[in-house]
């Protein structure tokens, strides 16, 4: 065990507390947690580009008819463009920001309202937890494609990106919520909680000083899950062609291709664009995911990688 | 059963085992040298890291990398066991060697019946019985760790502790081994049980006529179980010979400090201290502590279950004193702890903490009953929040109580409490509790405690899962906090052993009733209740010459305490100025 802060006793004393010292475990924390940075920097680059490359693409670049059609890469196209004439690069900058935007708002409600479901449940007991608990297990029965393309068929065409986000987490708390309730239940019951009752800590104290802290981890590891959930099922139903008709998410890029059978005509460009922007995002929300998970657990901390 | 054996039994020599790691090699084992005669029992004591269990691990062929053993030899009868190959081993466990590990609740396959798991190891060991054969023989076997036949159609999940401890015990003898390895059998069971177990297990390893080594840290089991045993320390034997001449004559510091570390008949002067009434405050009308008639019911389903009978006490606090409350898991001890923190309510009955009913207390009052009231717990892991480091459990009441005013003065009281308690503040506070040792941990709480000068400690089994050379500096500073800061301390344990040493009144509590109360000397020299003699003879006093269970069997004694009239009135014994039972 390299334990740094070893060789210099005196300091570290003095140093008690201070926030130089929490950055200093911060960093030697993350080199031993490689999958956190690589999926970080997978999502990052991503991001950089969803975000970034909107100042120099126009959004009219993604819609039909904006260009020539079927044009393979080349130094005008570095992507080349689709069958109705849209520029993939810019379907790459703006499909990945749509697609991200679903699952972000979708994991951010279903996070939202799980963690709190999960907290009063957990927490208070009682006949509070057993009407939470009933809904959640019955909900977790329902296969969500099922439910997602029943709601979906009914207002598809007029959907837009947001509509979308918000039908995806109507099923995307349930999970989260039972995440929740488990961990509250252990910790509830924890010796530091005593110890922290006897220190004059109050019940909100409790709640937000020695529970929510320990819940961290799994909130973000949850809401990690819940976004890959949410995009997931959002690149599900736009592939069905049940997805916002007139914007160019990835998942129905995917459906135009399937629809025009862009495999069989030889134009790789307009399916390999989406494809590769998907495996990387699913790849750095699984890294991350697996990072976190080692972050959850304090124990295993010291072991390193 | 030991003829047309060669007596020669077990010789090591120069065993060495080494383990690689990051930091180096370290040297678990290094060169250790004993023999066990046939039909012998042998002691292995050390603390936690000492190689002891690292030497049986060895001599069962079971060190895993990175650990390696290096050189030396282990001859039972004329078989080398270290230059056996693994298969070869693995037809020599169980037949030759066998081992009885440490925790038997981990050790049996849940879903398994219990005979099923005998007949297991003997299959595979080519006795292959079936039918009325094979049933009979784990009837023998369960018959001989005094087990009903029965319980060969149970599972693990339907045994108590000590059964199935027991039952491991019946799988290690199932094929008559020349040696049985017991790693600390019974470090997870109390006294009772453990005597139990302890008694079966010398009575089969007396009918097999097998040498037996037993691994542990109490002086007080080895003194009561073994014939001749070796004191281990960083990997080397310190001392080793027949046990009366090391427990009469101890020549290493190192072994007279384990053996001091066990509370003996010898009285220390830790609990006289303070009897004096140095801190006696002007008597106050209103008592620190009173349970007024409290009751503990639980519920569960439609059962209820009596987890603490209406008990009347008054602990004036004028005075400070250490009460004992004595008794199994189960006894309603910790109940009663609980009660006393206001982490449960009474189910009938008032508890009042410096005149106020702690269940309707206002803020202020509450807030002061906090601050006045601590705890040390059994569990020093699980009182640490793995979030923060273990700073937090200091800073936080200091900011809460108002006791610091800024991060310097926070800084000098945390300095205090780590030096009070014996530990470095520079390699402390800064650490997460799982870079601590168990004791370490404990310590820190013990300091935690200190630092408050609470009036009232309830300390709940606060030794029993720290290695025996730190319970007596444990068991010291609470003695220090009562002559030094007038605390009084309710100490719970199943131990009546550790409340002897420290106690100014002892309650023994059974099925959550008090039985028997009074003077530690008064209850522990003659007690009166069957229970209360039940827990006094199933003591390992480290002393070979007091035999455990000085009268009869401990199954006539478990009988005697199931007829005892539960709802008979407590024995008291007598009162002490200061504290007031009934």
């Amino acid at each position: 065990m390299a334990e740094t802060y070893n060789q210099d006793n005196q300091k570290i004393v003095q140093d008690w507390g201070t926030s130089a010292r929490r950055w200093r475990t911060l960093a030697a924390y993350l080199r031993r947690n490689p999958s956190l940075i690589v999926g970080t920097v997978l999502l990052f680059i991503l991001a950089m580009i969803a975000i970034g490359g909107q100042f120099f693409i126009d959004y009219s670049d993604a819609q039909p008819l904006s260009n020539r059609p079927s044009r393979p890469p080349s130094e005008q196209y570095p992507l080349g463009t689709d069958k109705f004439g849209r520029n993939l690069l810019a379907i790459l900058v703006y499909g990945t920001y749509l697609t991200g935007k679903v699952g972000l708002i979708a994991g951010a409600l279903g996070v939202i309202i799980g963690a709190i479901l999960g907290f009063l449940a957990g927490f208070y007991r009682g006949w509070v937890d057993t009407v939470i608990s009933l809904v959640t297990d019955v909900l977790l029965t329902i296969p969500p494609l099922l439910v997602l393309v029943v709601i979906a068929t009914n207002i598809s065409g007029k959907l837009d990106t947001n509509q979308m986000a918000i039908i995806i987490s109507l099923l995307a708390w349930r999970q989260p919520t039972r995440q929740i309730r488990a961990q509250v239940l252990i910790m509830r019951e924890a010796g530091y909680v005593k110890t922290a009752r006897l220190g004059g800590t109050s019940r909100m104290g409790i709640v937000f000083k020695e529970l929510m802290p320990n819940l961290i981890p799994y909130l973000m590891a949850s809401f990690v899950l819940t976004v890959a959930t949410a995009m997931l099922a959002s690149v599900g139903l736009e592939a069905l062609g049940l997805g916002p008709q007139n914007e160019p998410t990835l998942g129905m890029t995917i459906y135009w291709v399937m629809l025009e059978g862009a495999f069989s005509t030889g134009l790789w460009w307009w399916w390999a664009t989406p494809l590769i922007a998907l495996i990387i995002l699913f790849v750095g929300l699984y890294l991350v995911s697996v990072g976190l998970d080692e972050l959850a657990n304090p124990r295993t901390r010291r072991r390193g990688i | 059963m030991k003829s047309g054996r060669p007596k020669r039994g077990l010789a090591v020599n120069d065993l060495r085992v080494e383990f690689y790691t990051d930091d180096g090699i370290v040297k678990a084992v290094d060169g250790v040298d004993f023999t066990v005669d046939p039909g012998i029992r042998m002691g292995i004591v050390g603390e936690s890291g000492s190689g002891k269990t690292t030497t049986a691990l060895a001599l069962m062929g079971m060190i895993e990398p990175p650990g390696k053993v290096v050189g030396g030899h282990a001859k039972l009868d004329e078989l080398e066991l270290l230059d056996l190959t693994e298969e070869q081993y693995r037809q020599h466990r169980l037949a030759t060697v066998s081992y009885i590990p440490q925790g038997a609740m981990n050790s049996l396959n849940p879903v398994a019946r219990i005979g099923t798991q005998i007949l297991d190891g003997m299959t595979d060991h080519g006795h292959n019985l079936r039918g009325n054969e094979a049933r009979d023989r784990v009837a023998d076997l369960l018959t001989q760790v005094d087990l009903s036949p029965d319980v060969a159609r149970m599972f693990p999940h339907e045994l108590s502790g000590g059964m199935k401890q027991r039952a491991c015990i019946a799988i290690a003898i199932a094929l008559q081994p020349k040696l049985l390895i017991a790693d600390e059998p019974t470090s997870a069971l109390d006294v009772i049980t453990q005597r139990r177990v302890m008694e079966t297990l010398r009575k089969v390893q007396e009918e097999i006529g097998s040498s037996l080594i037993l691994i542990g840290h109490d002086m007080g089991l080895m003194a009561q179980f073994v014939d001749e045993m070796m004191v281990m320390n960083n990997g080397r034997v310190v001392e080793q010979g027949k046990v009366r001449d090391i427990f009469a004559r101890p020549s290493h510091s190192y072994t007279k400090l384990l053996i001091d570390s066990v509370p003996s008949l010898k009285r220390s002067e830790r609990a006289q201290t303070g009897l004096n009434g140095n801190h006696a405050k002007a008597a106050s009308e209103v008592p620190l502590l009173e349970f007024d008639a409290v009751g503990k019911t639980y519920s569960k389903g439609r059962t209820r279950i009596e987890a603490l009978k209406p008990l009347t006490l008054r602990l004036d606090g004028d005075i400070p004193r250490v009460i004992a409350i004595v008794g199994q898991s189960g006894s309603g001890k910790t109940t009663m702890g609980s009660l006393a923190l206001g982490f449960e309510t009474a189910s009938q009955g008032m508890v009042h903490f410096d005149g106020v009913d702690i269940g309707k207390m206002t803020n202020g009052a509450s807030s002061k009953f906090r601050r006045e009231v601590q705890a040390v717990f059994q569990d020093p892991y699980a009182s640490y929040n793995p979030f923060y480091k273990v700073d937090h459990v200091l800073t936080v009441p200091l900011s809460k109580f108002k006791i610091a005013r800024s991060r310097s003065e926070a800084l000098g009281h945390m300095i205090q409490a780590c030096e009070s308690v014996g530990l470095d503040p520079a390699q402390t506070i800064h650490r997460y509790a799982h870079q601590m040792s168990g004791g370490q941990r404990q310590r820190l709480m013990v300091g935690r405690a200190i630092m408050l000068k609470p009036r009232l400690l309830v300390a709940d089994e606060p030794v029993s899962m720290v290695d025996a050379s730190l319970r007596s500096t444990i068991l010291n500073n609470l003695a220090a906090m009562k002559a030094e800061l007038g605390t009084s301390v309710l100490y719970i344990t199943h131990d009546l052993a550790t409340a002897y040493e420290i106690a100014d009144f002892v309650l023994v509590l059974h099925k959550g009733q008090v039985v028997e109360a009074g003077r530690p000397e008064t209850v522990i020299d003659d007690p009166q209740h069957p229970y209360t003699r039940l827990l006094v003879d199933s003591i390992p006093w480290p002393d070979p010459n007091r035999n455990w269970g000085t009268g009869g069997s401990i199954d006539e004694e478990l009988k005697e305490v199931a007829a005892a009239d539960l709802s008979a009135p407590t024995i008291i014994r007598e009162q002490v100025a200061g504290f007031h039972l009934g």
